[in-house]
């Protein structure tokens, strides 16, 4: 039990080729993906790092066209047509994904990275068996006969809690939080290195919502997944992830661990997420609403992206990108409030101009 | 009759286009709106002044021509088998050709946009059974009833050489069979534009500021799916068109009113296209093709400014 | 298939033909000087013993409804539709019948081959949007569904059969032709069925690879082929297993729709070729105001549309699990 598991003993189907064992599980440098409009690019991921460990499980959080889910299917190159990755590099045990043509993305694709999309009723095709639906990428990706593959699919909605008599439903036959599940199973078919959650619970129900998530940190233990969780919903990524990075129109705020940054939040616009964030302990009326709108990204400020928000913007944020700060105790922010000169310096505990924060939760109402 | 199978039978979310004018300027920015435009404008154009382009209709009598003669300098389309023109018949059946297509179309949209409107707003029992007629109409093999029918009413009126308004008895009958056989589809679209109408906030107003149903249904309903009329009409035209061709390809035209089908039955007829006599039937045949497919160039141009769903598909 | 989905299926094209069989009675019976003049006449060759029975089975002298409705139902039913004018008396039922297989011929295998030819052709056309294939594809099908199926036979006998002499330009077999066997008998029946055949597969093809176009191009948007793209599967297996399945469930539908437009097409093509068919029979019955006859052919063409509606609809509830309800 002590015995540290590693990606390649825990893994049934082997890396690779070119994989690096000593690599991360997965390094993101400098990621822009921009989107050809009419009149010129949308800069909807402009520089975004990151890295994933092996069994951690990574937020990302931010208000919807932040650029999260253009992050994930970017990590996969599933992108609409007119979309590029126009720098930057994604490593995957250490091979660089960026210049894979279609064809040899495919061997990644599910294998090594699946997503669990949102609203399981459309990711599905309506018209086959949700087991066999499971069973094709063991088929057609990991080469296993028809019978093991369909076996194997049973397994798997047996292992998300779908009773094996349901396995030939069709998608319309389960409910939503049924097909949540075998979305789950299927992310799982092909053991993956990495499994994307694209907003896994926005369309289900607070109970099921509560279940489906129950089950994926239960996966996570079991299976020693790496997650990427990507939602809108800070409860989520509180209650599910190690590490949790905020994005604000394509880059990041701030990353660290979830301890850290849900307790102490440093990025003026984190703070504010967490204030506009309802929980159930908090005052209404202390709920703080972010004025003003995020910036069109074919034009955005220069500077700072969340300056023309911030209430605590400076000259030089309008003009100035901020250059990002690494805290000791992990935390990275990118913003003017902490000087880079200070780094080695700074203290864990959140740094002055910052006000009182809303209530922390256990806060009395 | 000739198959509404593609799929630019417009569908139900309709935005507002603004004037008449914007309109046209949207139309003509489109190429395919352009060219149909083109297509029919000519056409339109020969049916209005045949006698000024060609002189007046050649008959049996007044033909001078050789018996089936190819093109020459004096007959640019060549001639028929009693002598005449093809080209002085293909320009008057033109506006035979024209004048039952539009008239059918009236009929035809008249009858389905009424039926639909009052179907969807009255609703209950008569919608019922209005929309299981329309759908018996919908399966049934029309173009053979639209035979029969025409035949039928023929030898039951004995047409004779009576005319109405300038046009035969014989034809007037074709334009009504048309619009009996083929309202069904236009007043099942109509009918789901009526529907969705019905649930809005200003209908119920009108209702409840107790303005009577005919009122509602004239002043409120109708307006709001004019557009969806017009985009139908187009589509409903090109579709008169080729039901009133095929009709009188099957010796239901009328030798003395000739349209485009009759020209290319008679042409048959005589064995034409085994004689090679390719003159014959290309001017008109041409011509239909050109027509409908104008006119579905039009109905996809309107499509595309009516709805806008197709607009935001990537 | 759920067995409420079949049986509310059978149950629709029992009424419908129900209707089309009252429909033909009123057409025939409540016209003015109807049916002694439509339907029994003025035809030489009737002999006047036929003409007396068949007034008398029918109960012509009786009123419309009930009598002459019921005696009406009972003899369609057994099928005795009367007996034509032009076949001298011949019962109609027994003309249909010789008829009725050149149509089924050409139609069938027109249809079946309008259908593959013309889904495989939307079908690539959609998947390759924007493409050669799709240029001149949608362009040919928007001419070809402009056009009358009978011109484009008229064009096609002037260059093949007058023009070019590879096939023979009427009729279903040369006219006193004796053969060595059955296989030079299917050779001949083949060189005069292949441009009618071409007709009918040409004046459908488009119509259908414009459907299925724009299925295709619809179902490619969905949720589910990005699935099938992120789970890594190739492009012919995202094609095969996740597109066309649904992109034909639309497809299914409008071509059922479609088959009684079909009907004046099949009527017009056979006259052009001279094709021993329904057609020919309808047109001729037509010139010669067979009215028995024409009402045959509306029974029978308006039956086969609605049993092939019927097959078209249990094949859409076999390829879609979601109509069980």
């Amino acid at each position: 039990m002590t015995e540290p598991v590693t990606v390649a003993s825990r893994r049934q189907w082997p890396l690779p080729r070119l994989a690096d064992p000593a690599a991360p599980l997965l390094e993101v440098r400098n990621l822009k993906t921009h989107f050809r409009l009419e009149h010129g690019w949308l800069q909807a991921v402009d520089g975004v790092s990151f890295r994933l460990e092996d069994g951690e499980a990574l937020g990302l959080a931010g208000e919807s066209g932040c650029g999260k889910t253009t992050t994930a299917l970017s990590l996969v190159k599933l992108l609409p047509e007119n979309a590029r990755i126009r720098e930057g590099s994604i490593e995957l045990f250490g091979i660089d994904l960026v210049p894979k043509a279609e064809r040899a993305m495919q061997r990644y694709r599910w294998r090594e990275i699946s997503i669990v999309f949102q609203g399981a009723m459309n990711a599905f095709n309506p018209v086959r068996r949700v087991r066999d639906q499971i069973a094709e990428p063991i088929r057609y990706r990991l080469g296993q006969s028809e019978t093991i593959a369909k076996a194997r699919a049973v397994e798997l909605l047996d292992l998300v809690g779908i009773p094996k008599k349901r396995a030939d439903a069709y998608p319309h036959e389960l409910s939503g939080g049924m097909r949540q599940r075998a979305m789950i199973a299927m992310a799982l078919a092909c053991d993956p290195a990495i499994v994307i959650g694209d907003e896994p619970t926005t369309a289900l129900d607070v109970m099921v919502q509560a279940q489906v998530l129950q089950l994926l940190e239960q996966l996570r233990m079991d299976l020693g997944l790496s997650l990427i969780l990507i939602t809108h919903d800070l409860s989520v990524i509180a209650e599910t992830c190690d590490r949790v990075l905020v994005m604000y129109a394509g880059r990041v705020a701030e990353e660290g661990p979830v301890s850290r940054v849900f307790t102490a939040p440093r990025h003026p616009y984190t703070r504010k997420l967490l204030g506009a964030f309802p929980s159930i302990h908090a005052d209404r009326r202390t709920l703080e609403i972010i004025p003003g709108q995020p910036p069109d990204l074919t034009a955005p400020p220069p500077g700072c992206r969340f300056a023309p928000r911030c209430a605590f913007a400076m000259p030089v944020c309008t003009e100035v990108v901020p250059p990002e700060v690494r805290f000791a105790d992990g935390v990275r922010v990118a913003c003017h409030l902490f000087p880079t000169s200070d780094v080695q310096t700074v203290s864990v505990a959140p740094v002055a101009p910052a006000p009182p924060l809303a209530p922390p939760p256990s806060a009395p109402a | 009759m000739t198959a509404p199978v593609v799929p630019m039978s417009v569908g139900a979310a309709v935005r507002p286009v603004g004037g008449v004018g914007a309109f046209f300027k949207k139309l003509v920015r489109r190429r395919n709106g352009l060219v149909g435009l083109i297509i029919l404008g000519t056409f339109t154009f020969l049916a209005l002044v045949p006698d000024l382009l060609v002189g007046p209709l050649q008959t049996a009598v007044t033909a001078a021509g050789p018996r089936l003669g190819p093109p020459t300098a004096a007959y640019p389309f060549g001639t028929d088998e009693l002598g005449r023109s093809v080209l002085n018949l293909t320009v008057h059946a033109t506006r035979i050709s024209m004048v039952i297509g539009l008239l059918a179309t009236i009929i035809t949209v008249g009858v389905g946009a009424v039926l639909g409107i009052v179907s969807g707003y009255v609703g209950g029992r008569l919608d019922g059974i209005l929309m299981r007629v329309a759908d018996f109409f919908l399966v049934l093999p029309t173009f053979v009833l639209a035979i029969i029918l025409t035949a039928i009413i023929r030898d039951v009126l004995g047409t004779g050489s009576r005319e109405i308004a300038g046009i035969r008895l014989s034809l007037l009958v074709i334009v009504i069979v048309i619009g009996i056989t083929s309202w069904s589809s236009t007043a099942r679209i109509i009918r789901a534009q009526t529907l969705s109408l019905r649930e809005l906030a200003f209908i119920d107003r009108a209702r409840v500021i107790g303005a009577s149903s005919g009122h509602i249904m004239w002043r409120h309903i109708l307006p709001n799916v004019v557009n969806l009329i017009v985009a139908n009409a187009v589509l409903t035209f090109a579709g008169a068109i080729l039901t009133e061709t095929t009709l009188s390809f099957v010796g239901l035209g009328d030798p003395f009113q000739p349209s485009w089908g009759q020209l290319l039955d008679a042409a048959r007829t005589v064995g034409a296209p085994s004689l090679g006599a390719w003159w014959y039937f290309l001017p008109a045949g041409t011509a239909v093709v050109m027509v409908v497919f104008a006119f579905t160039l039009l109905g996809a141009a309107l499509d595309d400014i009516l709805n806008p769903k197709l607009g935001t598909r990537r | 298939m759920g067995i409420r989905y079949l049986a509310r299926r059978l149950i629709t094209a029992g009424v419908t033909i129900g209707l089309i069989v009252v429909l033909n009675f009123v057409l025939f019976r409540m016209m003015p000087g109807s049916p002694e003049r439509l339907l029994l006449g003025r035809m030489p060759g009737v002999s006047a013993n036929v003409l007396a029975t068949t007034r008398e089975k029918w109960g012509l002298d009786k009123p419309l409804f009930p009598d002459q409705f019921v005696a009406y139902i009972s003899s369609t039913v057994q099928g005795d539709l009367g007996f034509s004018f032009a076949a001298r008396g011949r019962p109609v039922t027994e003309v249909l019948g010789q008829r009725l297989w050149p149509t089924l011929v050409l139609f069938g295998l027109g249809e079946l081959i309008a259908i593959i030819l013309g889904l495989a052709l939307g079908a690539w056309s959609g998947w390759k949007r924007g493409g050669i294939v799709d240029f001149l594809g949608n362009g040919a099908s928007l001419i070809l569904y402009s056009t009358p199926y009978f011109l484009l036979g008229m064009g096609l006998l002037l260059v093949f059969a007058t023009g070019l002499g590879w096939f023979p330009t009427y009729g279903m077999s040369e006219v006193g032709r004796a053969y060595a066997g059955p296989f030079d008998e299917l050779i001949d029946v083949g060189r005069h069925l292949f441009l009618p055949l071409a007709t009918v597969s040409l004046g459908l093809i488009g119509q259908y690879a414009i459907v299925m176009r724009s299925s295709i191009v619809e179902t490619m948007s969905e949720d589910y082929i990005t699935t099938a793209r992120a789970k890594g599967l190739n492009d012919g297996r995202i094609l095969r297993s996740h597109a066309l399945p649904n992109a034909l469930l639309p497809t299914v539908t409008l071509i059922a729709i479609n088959l009684g437009y079909v009907v004046a097409g099949a009527i017009t093509v056979e006259v052009v070729f001279n094709w021993p068919g329904l057609g020919t029979l309808t047109v001729d019955a037509l010139a010669s105001r067979d009215y028995p006859v024409l009402q045959g052919v509306f029974l029978l063409l308006s039956v086969a549309v609605v049993v092939a509606n019927l097959v078209a609809d249990l094949a859409y509830g076999l390829l879609d699990p979601r109509v069980r309800r």
